[in-house]
């Protein structure tokens, strides 16, 4: 393959024959071709703020997860320090794997092939026989540490990238800094994982599972259906039964420059449901009372009150972020789910980890606030993994969906047969939305997802 | 506190003095029982197999880790699960599949074998109900792929006595793999 800024595949096909700017279509032969995929793991994967886990799945000094960065396992554990540090989990010496366990704890990373030994932040600590120098005298112990990534915390989640001078965490988040803040950050204590993460394994392209993250509403009234046939959203008795998922396509979608994305769904029906009230006639205060974000309750409102501003709490209180992504792998969920106990809020987080192009790991972590009392979140833990994740049952619908995606990508004819993203807002921002970023209002449409495609397409044809 | 609101009731445990022998009336009736559940449920016959359930249920699939031998006994973790269900919960899994048209993660179905082994029956000290361990090999085909899903796991079973007929009051179902080798837990362990 050609790797210019225009990347030619080796049977001639330029990068920039398989997306149509104009039309916004993107030929199926992009979403898993072998050749595209390793040109994703260096000019994306390598470059960009990767999403890795939570800092609270490793409180003590010397705990460690291994995670994945890309195609590349790498090692996310608390340092003597006390800080958050991600080495490539390879030794430096001959390759091997320095940790094959999942989870654990210790201030020595030994690498059973040779025994050359680390130090959870990635320091070389030395190779056996330390009088005989093991490791030659070609090298500094500087020279021979684990390679270290550059790490960012932010509301508790644990970000990396291998591009060490490249832009701030700030920078990648951009515009969508202003709704995040409003999700993982609206309490002094922040948030914690209830358990480590779910994973399974789809035989699919990442990209399937990560265009759809950014915010795709439309297949959730076909693909979900079942949650207003049977589901929680069925409509009570008393409406008339039966369901229509349309009303949840309302709302404000939010795409930013780094094509981080989000549907900020409307509360309104709810919230009139709850309190037999007109939403326009209640303050923020009020509205946030009767329905709190999820993980929150009315004792905690003081707190988020006092962290944000009155336009951040207007759309906290109104149409707040439910489900979106932030590039490039992850998904997020802050749902308000009706349930006999009242409704009930769920947290949760994906990564959805590339393992080659025909094959992803789903990572599932489900969240609330350390500060939620505990019988709130062991509801909000169950109700999360009776619809999310590994047995989800919204989720199972979308993991058998992705494969026939990939599989189609290889067809001689329907590789060249075209994703389309022509459903647009035509007139964008509604009057005094208060929050920054590109806003469409109304009936969900395509721009999220269409943002992710002109990103993914600026940096697979950046200039190195 | 949380942990106790998460965790599943632990299980009694399975007492080598408490086992009952493989061949008695007893151990034969336990063997119908998960032989005929296979039967239903690779047979789709959910509403049916929801009939076999108590009203106190617990239902769980604890998530594994790969830690070293000495650790072996800390595989697994009981607050975030694969599965982590009540009777209630089973019943919507079940109506999502049998009373809607759009449970496409089973629909069309998964050709299924659930081949039962390994089943070994214990008394539980003062209480009527039978604690089951059992192997459990599923086999998943779906649409025209040339592979199977396999899915082995252990299953630890409560079977209690109502109306003169086993039922299944716990089962906890612990799984090979850390990362399960299949699209999703659609299909009932
Ligand atoms: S490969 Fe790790 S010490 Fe040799
Ligand atoms: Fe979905």
């Amino acid at each position: 393959m050609d790797r210019t800024s225009n990347p030619k595949l080796s049977d001639g096909t330029l990068l920039s024959d398989l997306i149509n700017l104009e039309t916004r279509e993107v030929k199926m032969r992009a979403l898993s071709d072998p050749e595209l995929f390793e040109l994703e793991m260096e000019r994306i994967f390598a470059k960009t703020w990767v999403f890795l886990g939570h800092e609270t799945e490793i409180p003590n000094k010397g705990d460690f997860v291994v995670r994945d960065m890309g195609s590349d396992s790498v090692l996310m554990a608390r340092g003597a320090d006390g800080e958050v540090y991600v080495s490539l989990n390879v030794c430096p010496h001959r390759g091997m794997k320095i940790s094959t366990h999942d989870v654990g704890n210790t201030m020595t990373h030994v690498c059973i092939y040779h025994g050359w030994a680390f130090k959870p932040n990635g320091d070389f600590i030395g190779a056996p026989v330390e009088k005989e120098c093991m490791h030659g005298k070609m090298m500094t112990k500087q020279e021979l540490g684990l390679k270290k990534a550059r790490v960012a915390i932010y509301g508790g989640l644990v970000f990396a990238t291998w591009n060490i001078e490249g832009p701030s965490f700030e920078d990648f988040l951009g515009d969508a800094k202003w709704y995040f803040d409003t999700l993982w950050c609206r309490t002094d204590k922040g948030m914690e994982v209830l358990g480590p993460p779910q994973r399974f394994t789809i035989r699919a392209n990442w990209k399937t599972a990560c265009e759809q993250s950014a915010s795709d509403g439309f297949h959730v009234l076909t693909l979900h259906r079942w949650l207003s046939e049977v589901g929680p959203y069925r409509k009570p008795g008393s409406e008339g039964g039966g369901g229509d998922l349309t009303p949840e396509m309302y709302g404000t979608e939010v795409y930013t420059a780094h094509a981080h994305t989000m549907r900020c769904i409307e509360l309104d029906r709810k919230i009139r449901r709850l309190t037999g009230k007109d939403p326009s006639e209640l303050s923020i205060k009020e509205k946030l009372e009767a329905l709190p974000p999820p993980g929150i309750t009315p004792e905690m409102l003081p707190e988020v009150l006092r962290r944000f501003s009155d336009d951040q709490l207007r759309v906290m209180a109104w149409r707040p972020p439910q489900v979106g992504n932030f590039f490039p792998n992850g998904l997020f969920e802050f749902v308000y789910i009706p349930s006999p106990d009242g409704v009930i809020g769920v947290m949760a987080l994906h990564a959805y980890v590339p393992k080659g192009p025909d094959k992803l790991e789903f990572v599932n972590w489900i969240l609330a606030e350390k500060d939620t009392p505990p019988d709130l979140k062991a509801k909000m833990l169950r109700l999360g993994v009776q619809l999310l994740g590994t047995s989800g049952m919204v989720e199972q619908d979308d993991s058998d969906t992705w494969p026939h995606q990939t599989l189609a990508a290889k067809g001689a004819v329907s590789k060249h047969i075209t994703m389309k993203y022509q459903s647009m807002y035509e007139n964008n921002r509604l009057e005094g939305w208060p929050g920054p970023g590109d806003v469409g209002d109304g009936f969900t449409k395509d721009d999220t997802q269409w943002r992710w495609w002109e990103y993914w397409y600026e940096l697979m044809t950046a200039e190195n | 506190m949380l942990q106790q609101l998460l965790e599943p009731t632990p299980l009694p445990p399975s007492i080598k003095a408490n086992r009952i022998p493989s061949g008695s009336d007893t151990y034969n009736e336990v063997l119908d029982f998960l032989y005929d559940e296979a039967e239903m449920l690779d047979n789709l016959r959910l509403g049916e197999w929801a009939e076999l359930l108590t009203k106190d249920l617990e239902y769980n699939a604890p998530l594994r880790h790969t830690r070293s031998t000495s650790q072996f006994d800390q595989t697994y973790s009981r607050n975030v699960q694969h599965l982590h269900e009540n009777y209630g919960s089973m019943l919507m899994r079940v109506k999502r599949i049998t009373d809607t048209k759009s449970a496409w993660g089973e629909d069309p179905p998964s050709r299924i074998k659930r081949l039962v082994t390994n089943v070994r029956v214990y008394r539980i000290d003062d209480s009527d109900d039978l604690k089951v361990e059992s192997y459990l090999l599923l086999t998943r085909s779906r649409f025209d792929f040339d592979y199977f899903d396999l899915i082995p796991c252990v299953r630890h079973d409560i079977l209690r006595r109502e109306d003169g007929a086993l039922k299944l009051a716990r089962r906890e179902i612990l799984l090979d793999q850390v990362v399960i080798g299949t699209p999703n837990l659609g299909v009932i362990l």
